[in-house]
């Protein structure tokens, strides 16, 4: 992308940034839905193979129509650049991978996706790699959590379903006076509420089927670089080579030509042309979304058959300061709250009509579930105490439909209770 | 000013140097933002780009982490 469009706002950005003219003036991305590619001669195919040249060679390792939508995703986020993976949670294992091995610590948030927490505790940990909890708000617990061993700091920028927000920028500082990259889990947030770059993030990832995609039509995720973490150190010695070639893209080189082409968790085609539809209209969505979700949020405080409401846009809640400094005015569009106990979750789960009861979030639709019995049901109370799972929440992925037909569905189930 | 690139001759017609910056354009390196340049098999700091004199009979090569590797 040229210096003239970085200054484009990023609603221009959504729509042109980091897109080229397709074939035939075609203005949406072509799906190029093809294993391989064939070149005109044996010395094309092995320039392409040493890096000398650009070319596609396998879907595995990279396509087309990825591509386009790794360099969107890639401009979005501030990054230098992006591999678009097959879910959320290989960009996650993915991104990862390429840095951990087997001897080092991973220094995460307590407060995480589900996928993410058994990754970290019970995948992760069969292969040498440990993972030490702790509460990413207490920025003195973070602190006393970096050892020797570190080698990452994970983070959600708003804990899934925790909702906490946790100080990015001062963890940013912690992890570089380290000397270790941070990871931010930007799901929830998207880089419309704030870029990876701004919050001070080395690696952010995605599950890119929540909000980027936006209608529930995809499965996909994304690992962007933003390109400033200096991978020539001591504690990375399995970055020389990569360091000593391709200097500030180590990382984005380490990922694509061992980590990534390795496992294999490549984006299919047709995916990435979702994806990137789905990119053109995010903050139309995100401005809804977060709107929504704090009407909802602010109609569910009032309901007395409503123990509590967790949304940061809340005046009231405990991370409201936190969010409101990093993410001005909008705060996403999930939320959780309580009813009186699990039977009175479960009723009300029954009982709307509009929002659909499924685990995804960042549909178009309002989504609706009972973590503890779903997504979190393989962990125990002290786990589901740490990702602040109760048996009496309720999650909401406030979906962009009328706000007045959300909330009455809402108050017609919260009746029947 | 002749030049080694990636492996073949090239001829520069009517300069006798060029930066780095200068010289990707002269040869219309694809995808500048993303290559890895190697001069006379020391890879450059993309900082140094614009600092940095390639001259008649240097040898170049431009790199790239997107495509390859074993399949």
């Amino acid at each position: 992308m040229t210096d003239k469009a970085r200054t484009y706002g990023f609603e221009t950005l959504l729509i042109h940034g980091g897109l080229e003219p397709g074939p035939a003036g075609a203005t949406t991305v072509p799906i190029v839905q093809s294993s391989s590619f064939a070149h005109a001669t044996a010395e094309d195919l092995e320039d392409i193979f040493r890096g000398r040249k650009i070319g596609q060679v396998y879907t595995r390792v990279g396509n087309p129509t990825t591509e386009s939508l790794e360099k969107r995703l890639a401009v979005l986020e501030g990054g230098q650049s992006a591999i678009a993976t097959a879910s959320g949670m290989a960009a996650i294992t993915t991104a990862v991978m390429a840095i951990v091995r087997a001897g080092d610590e991973i220094l995460s948030s307590s407060s995480l996706f589900g996928g993410t927490f058994s990754l970290f505790r019970d995948t992760l940990s069969a292969y040498g790699i440990t993972t030490r909890f702790v509460d990413p708000t207490d920025l003195e617990a973070v602190k006393a959590g970096i050892n020797e061993k570190t080698r990452l700091i994970f983070l959600e920028t708003i804990g899934n379903p925790k909702m906490d927000v946790p100080d990015i920028p001062a963890v940013a500082q912690l992890a570089r006076e380290a000397g270790i990259p941070l990871m931010v889990d930007a799901t929830v947030t998207t880089p419309y509420l704030a870029t990876g770059k701004d919050l001070g993030a080395d690696i952010v990832v995605h599950s890119t089927s929540k909000f980027i995609n936006g209608t529930g039509s995809a499965i996909g995720g994304a690992i962007i670089d933003v390109g400033r973490f200096n991978w020539q150190s001591a504690k990375f010695p399995h970055f020389e080579l990569f360091f000593k070639k391709y200097r500030g893209f180590a990382f984005t080189a380490r990922v694509r030509k061992l980590i990534h082409k390795d496992f294999g968790a490549c984006a299919a085609p047709m995916n990435s042309f979702l994806l990137s539809e789905g990119i053109e209209t995010l903050a139309l969505r995100m401005e809804r979304h977060c709107s929504n979700a704090l009407k909802l949020a602010q109609f569910l405080q009032l309901q007395p058959k409503v123990a509590w409401v967790n949304y940061p846009g809340l005046a009231d809640n405990p991370y409201h300061q936190a969010a409101k400094k990093l993410y001005g005015d909008r705060f996403g569009g999930v939320l959780t709250f309580g009813l009186a106990y699990k039977a009175a979750a479960f009723s009300f789960i029954n009982g709307v009509r509009l929002a659909r009861n499924l685990a995804n979030i960042g549909d178009a639709k309002t989504l609706v579930i009972h973590p503890a019995s779903t997504i979190c049901a393989d962990f125990g109370p002290e786990e589901k105490g740490l990702m602040g799972v109760g048996e009496e929440m309720v999650r909401v992925s406030t979906g962009i439909e009328n706000i007045n037909d959300i909330i009455e569905d809402f108050r017609l189930s919260l009746d029947q209770l | 000013m002749n030049l080694t690139v990636n492996g073949k001759a090239a001829t520069i017609a009517g300069k006798d140097n060029l930066d780095v910056n200068a010289l990707l354009v002269e040869l219309k390196v694809e995808q500048p933002d993303y290559v890895t340049v190697e001069l006379n098999g020391d890879i450059l700091e993309r900082d140094n780009f614009g600092q940095t004199m390639v001259k008649d009979g240097d040898t170049v090569e431009f790199l790239y982490f997107m495509g390859g590797g074993n399949l």
